[in-house]
């Protein structure tokens, strides 16, 4: 497989328009052996003088001190004035290592065994320093919370600039501020700030410093997909109208597919490929093979043969229209009331991959569908309930504004809502760690004024959004037990053994939970969670800042709740949690219930996810498009629905990879021979 | 019991009050001031009472104290702090030295330092309630206070409300997750110390999760110039060069200093026992 297409490389303004600024594909590729590539690397035509690339990395080495082997292996990488890059590629695959040679951290800051050269902007890295190459390379950090350092947010943008003697610090804070559209914030507080916001200010504080380059890690895994989508048509403005060079790290294809010009594909310390959006995504099987899974669009236009994989929704949905098995006719669909009804009704024939566990069985949605079962037990419910807050200014903000709701045994309810639409009010007040000020919520049948939180937490868990919040002890299992051995629960180590197995600890359970990754540590607190045996179970964001495998890791582990749990509540802005596992989608919005419906019934209704700002799933989204009734919601519904290229329908997520492997193959294959 | 939610002296008040605290968001006099003649102020009113042995001048001081923290608007809690501190220290002072043979006279005596310890600290309280985060570390700066002493007071504030915010989540979670005491014991004692435990042992993860924090705030640091800025003067005086003294400003430390020097004057004559 050769790494560069040979048609790609010549005068770049010529090349087709998406592909121009990334026509150099070029790297040492350890899975192939073929000599062309780097004959490509060498830029000797008129138009390489014109625009000198802003990086130019040559056979880079690096080592960190005390560790054994190279973190990068020789790289040669090549990134062009005003391309928007994603980098992407597995954990340790050394993403943030390479971005971190950019602005001089590797070797000025880490110091380490250090060869090869990085040139930015003309400027040996090596013969610079970080304050210089920072004027140059702007970086946003994942964690971009502890990036900012000042009190109020003028500060914090005018603190680059300050530090350099830049006489002109208020224009150029003014004009960072006003690139991204935020000055309304300049006199706020940094803590006042909600995530969107903090991570647009630390964005901002960068721009002052007017760089060339900016090196975006990972938006994606502090924020909610609707303000990591702000963020990315920020940074296209920046890129289209300013001309700067964006470099993203990133795990989510989708946005890729929609943001990126070029993509460099990284595996153990060196780059696969760097090759224009279009071929990248064309070469969706290396990238899944790399932990990083296409997105729908791109999976399902491949699945059905496309000679070009769609990047948005709206191409997919030109080159799925044709391939839609028997189109039905609106109404004459044989599952009637599909919206309405219960879940049952979107599972189109034997598809075993949507919602089977043991809590849905208990009980269909609501009285409406089937008559004659007693309508089923209620976990918890609130009556008129209202709460607020006092502000710093004094004043009582209000939250939750007389809120009537019932939970019953068997739902998995979804709670979505924009920030501040008081989903964690509603989760805490569920806890009784504050009671209302007007109103009663009960919780199986005890009023939560009647016992203190600690009673309480027999009844209901709670299961914070920042794992490392709930890390109390020095090991995974003792965090575990401190529930069930305080409350001296009978064969409580039985228990604190089976939730080990059942959350997949067991290699685990003694090391300190802050060292662990991500997923390992979301799947750690929904272990304590499941140790304390509530009858309802709430859980803040459980899959947020995960990436892709490690999020599949804790949805699987969610469908399997069963037993004691009687309900369970998920805070959640991801939709794809919602389509998968949710029976129940309560949407808050400004202290009331906005809708009570069906993940499907809220992904047919645009107008309800656009007021609350909710990114429904890319296959649901091309499903609404395509006018497809009943509405698939997963990637695997929605494909049984298209004539594939292999003729057979599959389903289950869990060979997901494997095929979209396979398939990748022959997709490229027949694609010259002609097929559609 | 029932429960019901509590707007004052309740967790989430003391965390909003240091917050008003902190960032002096309830104005008074000494807000509008240039930060450097807030300092200057501060230095007079701290320094002037331990001059004197006079009960007479340090009464007076101590109203001019007391006046102050009015004029700056202090908030309760920091208030109910220094009035609990100050008076414990006296009532048990008091009674120690009742216990071993004193009289009223003993009172007197521990007056006279009690009203000094007042003063100075109504004199602070007013200060620092006064100094947002930013004004007090350029202040500092332009006092040619270490580089990152200014930098750590700024970043301390900023600093505050998260970390407050992460105890309070810490500590619920322990409340959550550890059995309450089955028997509350004398005086509910038991219940007392439980709180206590888990208040202490909450620190233990917030002290963890911020050593991992910090990592990539030492690395930002770097890469905006913070290290570049220490080393060149450029940065400093632009920094410092919006700070003007005003009428207000000289006017307030003027006054202050003709009624300080007042208090000198008048105050052995003020009628005072002993």
């Amino acid at each position: 497989m050769p790494t560069v297409p040979p048609t790609t490389h010549p005068t770049a303004q010529q090349a087709a328009p998406q592909q121009a600024t990334a026509q150099r594909a070029t790297l040492r590729d350890t899975a192939s052996q073929d000599p062309a590539p780097q004959e490509a690397a060498v830029q000797d035509t008129p138009a390489a003088q014109a625009a000198a690339p802003v990086i130019r990395v040559k056979d880079l080495s690096f080592r960190y001190p005390g560790t054994d082997r190279d973190t990068l292996r020789n790289v040669d990488l090549t990134i062009e004035r005003g391309d928007f890059v994603a980098v992407v590629g597995g954990n340790g695959s050394a993403k943030t290592t390479l971005c971190k040679t950019f602005n001089g951290l590797v070797p000025h800051y880490w110091s380490g065994d250090f060869a090869g050269s990085v040139h930015v902007g003309g400027i040996d890295t090596w013969e610079s320093s970080v304050a210089e190459l920072s004027a140059r390379v702007g970086y946003v950090y994942q964690d971009f919370q502890n990036q900012l350092v000042r009190p109020t947010v003028r500060d914090e943008v005018a603190f680059g600039p300050l530090n350099f003697g830049h006489a002109d610090y208020r224009e150029r804070t003014d004009e960072a501020l006003a690139q991204l559209g935020i000055e309304h914030l300049r006199d706020q507080f940094v803590w006042q700030l909600s995530g969107g916001q903090a991570h647009l200010v630390a964005l901002a504080a960068v721009l002052a410093l007017r760089p060339e380059v900016i090196v975006v890690d990972e938006p994606v895994a502090e924020l909610d997909p609707a303000r990591a989508g702000e963020i990315y048509r920020r940074l296209r403005d920046l890129n289209e109208r300013e001309g700067l060079t964006v470099i993203t790290i990133e795990h989510h294809a989708d946005f890729i597919a929609q943001f990126a010009k070029s993509v460099v594909l990284m595996a153990d310390g060196a780059p696969v490929w760097h090759l224009p959006i279009q071929e990248a995504m064309d070469r969706h099987a290396d990238l899944s093979s790399h932990g990083v899974p296409a997105p729908d669009a791109v999976a399902l236009t491949a699945a059905v043969g496309a000679p070009h994989v769609a990047l948005d929704v709206d191409s997919a949905v030109r080159i799925l229209r044709p391939a839609l098995r028997e189109q039905q006719v609106p109404g004459s669909e044989p599952v009637p009331a599909a919206a309405g009804a219960g879940n049952d009704g979107q599972v189109p024939g034997p598809d075993p991959a949507t919602p089977a566990s043991g809590m849905v069985d208990t009980g269909p949605e609501a009285g409406e569908t089937v008559a004659d079962t007693a309508p089923p037990a209620v976990v918890a419910s609130l009556r008129g309930v209202h709460h607020g807050y006092r502000t710093v200014a004094g004043g009582l903000s209000t939250v939750l504004d007389g809120l009537d709701l019932d939970l019953h045994a068997g739902e998995k309810v979804a709670l979505v809502g924009t920030n501040g639409a008081g989903k964690t009010t509603l989760m805490k007040l569920l806890t009784g760690l504050i009671v209302p000020r007007a109103g009663t919520v009960t919780v199986d049948g005890i009023d939560t004024r009647s016992r203190s939180a600690a009673r309480l937490a027999d009844h209901v868990s709670y299961i914070y959004q920042h794992p490392q919040q709930m890390f109390l002890k020095d090991s995974v299992r003792e965090d575990i037990a401190l529930f069930p051995r305080g409350r001296r629960v009978e064969d409580a180590e039985a228990i604190v053994d089976r939730v080990v197995a059942e959350a997949g600890l067991s290699a685990l359970a003694e090391r300190d939970g802050r060292s662990l990754s991500g997923g390992q540590q979301r799947r750690a607190t929904l272990g304590i969670g499941l140790a304390m045996r509530p009858r309802l179970l709430l859980l803040d964001e459980p899959t947020s800042s995960l990436d892709i495998r490690s999020r599949d890791d804790v949805t699987t582990m969610l469908e399997s709740l069963s037993g004691t749990v009687q309900c369970a509540v998920v805070a959640t802005h991801d939709m794809e949690l919602v389509a998968t596992w949710a029976t129940r989608v309560l949407v808050l919005d400004r202290g009331r219930v906005l809708a009570d419906v069906t993940p499907q019934e809220l992904f047919s209704r645009p107008e309800l996810t656009t007021q609350t700002r909710l990114v429904p799933p890319q296959a649901a989204r091309i499903g609404l498009e395509l006018g497809l009734d009943p509405l698939p919601l997963t990637a695997e519904d929605l494909r049984a629905r298209l004539r594939t290229i292999d003729g057979t329908v599959e389903s289950a997520r869990a060979d997901h990879l494997s095929r979209t492997d396979g398939l990748g193959a022959t997709g490229f294959d027949t694609t010259g021979t002609g097929e559609r | 019991m029932a429960r019901k939610t509590h707007d004052v002296l309740s967790v989430d008040w003391v965390r909003l009050e240091l917050l008003r605290t902190a960032y002096s968001t309830r104005g008074g006099l000494f807000s509008r001031m240039d930060p450097r003649m807030v300092l200057a102020w501060y230095l007079v009113m701290a320094i002037a009472p331990w001059f004197t042995h006079s009960t007479g001048v340090l009464l007076v001081l101590f109203v001019l104290g007391a006046a102050s923290v009015v004029l700056a608007r202090v908030g309760p809690l920091v208030l109910g702090l220094f009035l609990i501190g100050l008076l414990g220290n006296v009532v048990g002072l008091f009674a120690a030295s009742f216990l071993f043979g004193g009289d009223l006279g003993t009172l007197v005596a521990l007056g006279e330092l009690n009203l000094k310890l007042g003063a100075v600290s109504m004199a602070s309280m007013a200060a620092f309630v006064s100094l947002d985060p930013e004004k007090l570390s350029d202040a500092l700066l332009w006092f040619r206070a270490p580089e990152l002493l200014a930098f750590g007071v700024s970043y301390g504030y900023r600093m505050l409300p998260i970390l407050v915010d992460e105890y309070v989540t810490v500590f619920e979670g322990q409340r959550l997750r550890h059995a309450p005491v089955e028997k509350p014991g004398f005086l509910g004692l038991r219940v007392v110390w439980q709180w206590c435990v888990l208040a202490v042992t909450a620190f233990y993860p917030i002290m963890l999760n911020t050593a991992k924090n910090v990592r990539t705030t030492v690395e930002a640091l770097e890469t905006r110039g913070f290290t570049y800025g220490a080393k060149n003067e450029a940065g400093r005086t632009l920094r410092l060069a919006y700070l003007r003294v005003s009428a207000l400003d000289v006017t307030v430390v003027v006054v202050t200093v003709l009624l300080v020097a007042a208090a000198f004057l008048v105050g052995p004559g003020v009628p005072v026992i002993g």
